[in-house]
């Protein structure tokens, strides 16, 4: 899916987030957005997710306005930095609620809840744990499980906040890669947000550079690598 | 898994504002206010009138026959028998609440966790349970109680079964305060004076003290409240003896039974004032000192 | 004591006296007069208990305590639920006031609360009137009980349950929202089970302080034998007949269906905790 940021911005009280940015997402693209903390780049991925609402500006989805749309209607995979897994299901229902929580018309039969979610836990390679509960599982196993429960609403689009971020270096690495397979293999459009340059470079087909609410620099890692925009993106990709 | 079968119809949304947009985490403006509603209206009638109820009726034949009933003899000897009851078991209480507070918090020994759950046994006890296993304790007709009987110091139907029986069912509002406090301060403070060479009263008084003060005025406050207002336990082992064992409480049933309407609630607005008193100091400290405070919220 | 031979080396001056305070005082005020009620029962043999326990009016007595109690506890655990929901997560005005008065049931003596919610409920009384047009008889019948013990119950579920709330994740609800569950069903799966242990706890807490409190609700019962008295006014009257044995007996059966009540509460809750993992 197509997405279009048209001159988003966000205040909260007194404070500004993001000053107007605007952006645009070929489909399927697999997106990072790249900046300190504090640089608005959450506060933007939120807004594409519909958990928080513009100050101004507009969000397009395939060029239909989506900016008054609720969250439950956007259909946005979204993982969160701390998976927010639900505690008291086990792996199985955490995947399986996003289809549970249908209305009865769309809802799909429990064989093909039972099929899809083993499907997901084969695609993010877990294929034992559907029974196990989230306190029982490490922080790359959690992360997996996020990812495999926000695909089972077959998303339009992913949505990740600091997937990585959590996790140490050795898993970080693993998962890096997995989560480009998992793009490569569904063709969502993804977008994820990180403050570890490596990780845009490494993952992305499109980094954009975002500090202080504004967009600094969009462009292919290798493009900002050789032609940094800015002083602030020379010095944040050197560091 | 992206096959189509199952696929949601994609929702096309309108253009403008159908709705005012609202935070995933927040329920409807509707919702909201009948749950408030709910909430306000179901506390006024549980809580709110039953206290009404002691002030009206406390003055349902105008101030002046209120204060008048206060001075009756009956009336002023519960007040005193009540304030030395409770001068003589909120400072008991508050010593032995330090003392379990400082040994369960700041040693390390076999059976902590019995000894805890002994500490709390009066919260799961009926009061009338209490008052019945001190009868049968120190009652005359037992072997400890026939012989302090016989030394012309009885227990039961006398102060010192009143104030047995008020120190049982405050007996963990001090240490249940403290100890989710003291754990979370840990020992390091404490093991810091120590090194540099205060004495062991000294570290106490210097440093714990200080630093447990609110968690403790708080435990003492919700101590001495309870023991002010204990019927059950009281109504067993005073022998209800009008002018010498009667505490506040056990008059107002006197009076309250004798059809002594305003003599009764005027009394027990006395109680339902201190009642109040408690809450609203209670309240204050929990706004100001909220760090110290915040430690027994979460346990 | 063998408590204190266990200690391990602490330079931490206060042990010796700490415990000694803690042991004395307990032994005096908690083990010797729980201990003393034990040894009447035990010498009263279990023939003599289920002498004792095994007559209509006993049985009635009972079962009217511990019914009533399950249902006040049920009413507070669902009333106590939305207000702890309410307090802590909607701003309103009068909301710091609300939350003080959540207390007032701890903080007002019992028998105080006893004679003012009879007068309330009484056929005269400002409620009691209200009902008696409608044809309910609320003082002096089961109902009265009721209120009592929801009443003296009211604030432990709200309070058990408020600091739950406050440190739910906002992210675990917004994961369910962008899953697509409507905020109805997202209570329902995700905040409820949430609540659930602690709401349990208040429950539990609710339900023993209603099966032992006597001084709210004896105004109010009407005490008629078999219809609405209590079982420890049973044990006052017991008392007062200086039935010394008979009233061991109804205080130790009471105490046995009260602890045998809280064990299998705590096995649910550890069951439970056991599934989510440390909370």
């Amino acid at each position: 899916m197509h997405i279009e940021i048209d001159e988003i911005a966000k205040e909260f009280g007194a404070t500004t987030a993001l000053k107007p940015v605007s952006l645009a997402i070929p489909s399927g693209a697999l997106v990072a957005l790249l900046g300190p903390s504090g640089s608005g780049k959450t506060t933007l991925l939120r807004i594409l997710g519909g958990l928080e609402f513009p100050t101004s500006g507009r969000v397009l989805f395939d060029g239909q306005d989506a900016t008054g749309m609720t969250v439950q209607e956007r259909r946005a995979g979204f993982v969160f930095q701390s998976y927010a897994l639900f505690k008291h299901m086990t792996v199985f229902e955490n995947i399986a609620y996003g289809l549970r929580a249908r209305p009865r018309a769309t809802r799909p039969p429990e064989a093909e809840i039972q099929r899809r979610v083993s499907k997901l836990l084969d695609l993010i390679q877990l294929p034992q744990i559907a029974t196990r509960f989230p306190s029982q599982l490490s922080g790359g196993q959690r992360q997996r499980v996020a990812l495999a429960r926000a695909l089972a609403i077959e998303p339009r689009m992913l949505l990740l906040d600091e997937p990585f971020g959590a996790l140490d270096a050795q898993v970080r690495k693993e998962l890096r890669q997995g989560l480009r397979e998992i793009h490569d293999t569904t063709g969502l459009t993804t977008v994820f947000v990180t403050h570890d340059q490596d990780e845009a470079m490494e993952l992305a087909d499109l980094v954009v550079v975002m500090s202080m609410g504004r967009i600094e620099q969009v462009g292919r890692p290798q493009d900002i690598r050789a032609r940094p925009a800015t002083a602030f993106v020379r010095q944040f990709i050197e560091a | 898994m992206f096959d189509s079968s199952f696929q949601e119809p994609l929702l096309t949304p309108t253009e403008g504002n159908r709705h005012p947009w609202r935070p995933a985490t927040e329920e409807s403006p509707l919702v909201r206010r009948i749950l408030i509603a709910v909430a306000v209206l179901g506390l006024a009638v549980l809580v709110v009138a039953p206290l009404g109820v002691v002030f009206a009726e406390a003055l349902a034949k105008g101030a002046g026959a209120a204060i008048a009933s206060l001075a009756s003899p009956d009336a002023l000897s519960a007040i005193k028998l009540t304030l030395l009851v409770a001068g003589i078991s909120v400072p008991v209480n508050a010593v032995f609440g330090v003392a379990a507070a400082w040994t369960i918090t700041k040693f390390d020994f076999r059976g902590k966790a019995f000894l805890i759950t002994l500490i709390d046994l009066p919260f799961s006890i009926s009061p009338v349970v209490a008052g019945l296993a001190l009868v049968l304790l120190f009652g005359a007709n037992s072997l400890i109680g026939g012989w302090l009987v016989a030394q012309g110091f009885p227990i039961i139907f006398a102060l010192p079964g009143i104030v047995l029986a008020s120190v049982f069912v405050t007996f963990p509002f001090v240490a249940r305060e403290l100890i989710p406090v003291m754990i979370e301060q840990g020992r390091t403070e404490e093991e810091a004076a120590l090194t540099l060479g205060a004495s062991g009263w000294r570290v106490f008084r210097t440093v714990t003290l200080p630093n447990i003060k609110w968690a403790l005025l708080y435990g003492v406050l919700l101590c001495n409240a309870r023991a002010m207002g204990e019927f059950g336990a009281v109504a067993v082992v005073s022998g209800k003896i009008r002018g010498q064992t009667a505490t506040m409480p056990i008059t107002i049933e006197m009076m309250y039974n004798e059809y002594l309407s305003v003599a009764a609630f005027t009394l027990a607005a006395v109680l339902a004032l201190l009642g109040l008193l408690t809450l609203a100091l209670k309240t204050l400290l929990e706004w100001r000192h909220a760090d110290q405070l915040s430690a027994i919220r979460r346990h | 004591m063998a408590l204190s031979l266990r200690i391990q080396k602490s330079p931490m001056p206060g042990f010796r006296l700490g415990m000694g305070i803690t042991l004395a005082m307990l032994s005096l005020i908690v083990i010797l007069p729980v201990g003393a009620l034990l040894a009447k029962g035990a010498s009263y043999g279990l023939s003599g208990i289920w002498g004792t326990v095994n007559t209509p009016r006993v049985w009635a007595a009972l079962y009217l305590s511990f019914r009533l109690s399950f249902f006040a506890a049920l009413f507070n655990l669902v009333f106590g639920t939305l207000l702890a929901w309410v307090l802590a997560r909607y701003e309103f005005p009068g909301r710091r006031l609300i939350d003080a008065l959540v207390d007032l049931p701890f903080a007002l003596p019992t028998a105080v609360a006893g004679i003012a919610l009879t007068t309330l409920y009484a056929p005269n009384g400002v409620f009691g009137s209200v009902f008696k047009s409608l044809g309910i008889k609320i003082a002096y019948t089961e109902w009265g009980i009721l209120i009592a013990l929801i009443f003296v119950g009211l604030p432990f579920v709200t309070r058990t349950v408020q600091p739950v709330i406050d440190e739910i994740e906002r992210e675990v609800e917004e994961a369910s929202a962008t899953l697509g569950a409507g905020r109805l069903y997202t209570m329902r799966r995700v905040i409820l089970p949430a609540l659930a242990p602690a709401a349990l706890t208040g429950f539990a807490l609710s339900l023993a302080r209603a099966v032992g409190e006597y001084g709210s609700v004896i105004f109010i019962a009407g005490n008629l034998p078999l219809k609405t008295e209590i079982a420890p006014l049973l044990i006052v009257i017991k008392l007062e007949e200086f039935d010394y044995n008979g009233a061991a007996a109804i205080g130790l059966a009471m105490l046995l269906i009260s602890f045998t009540m809280l064990l299998v509460i705590n096995l649910i809750q550890i069951w439970s905790r056991r599934r989510i993992g440390h909370v």
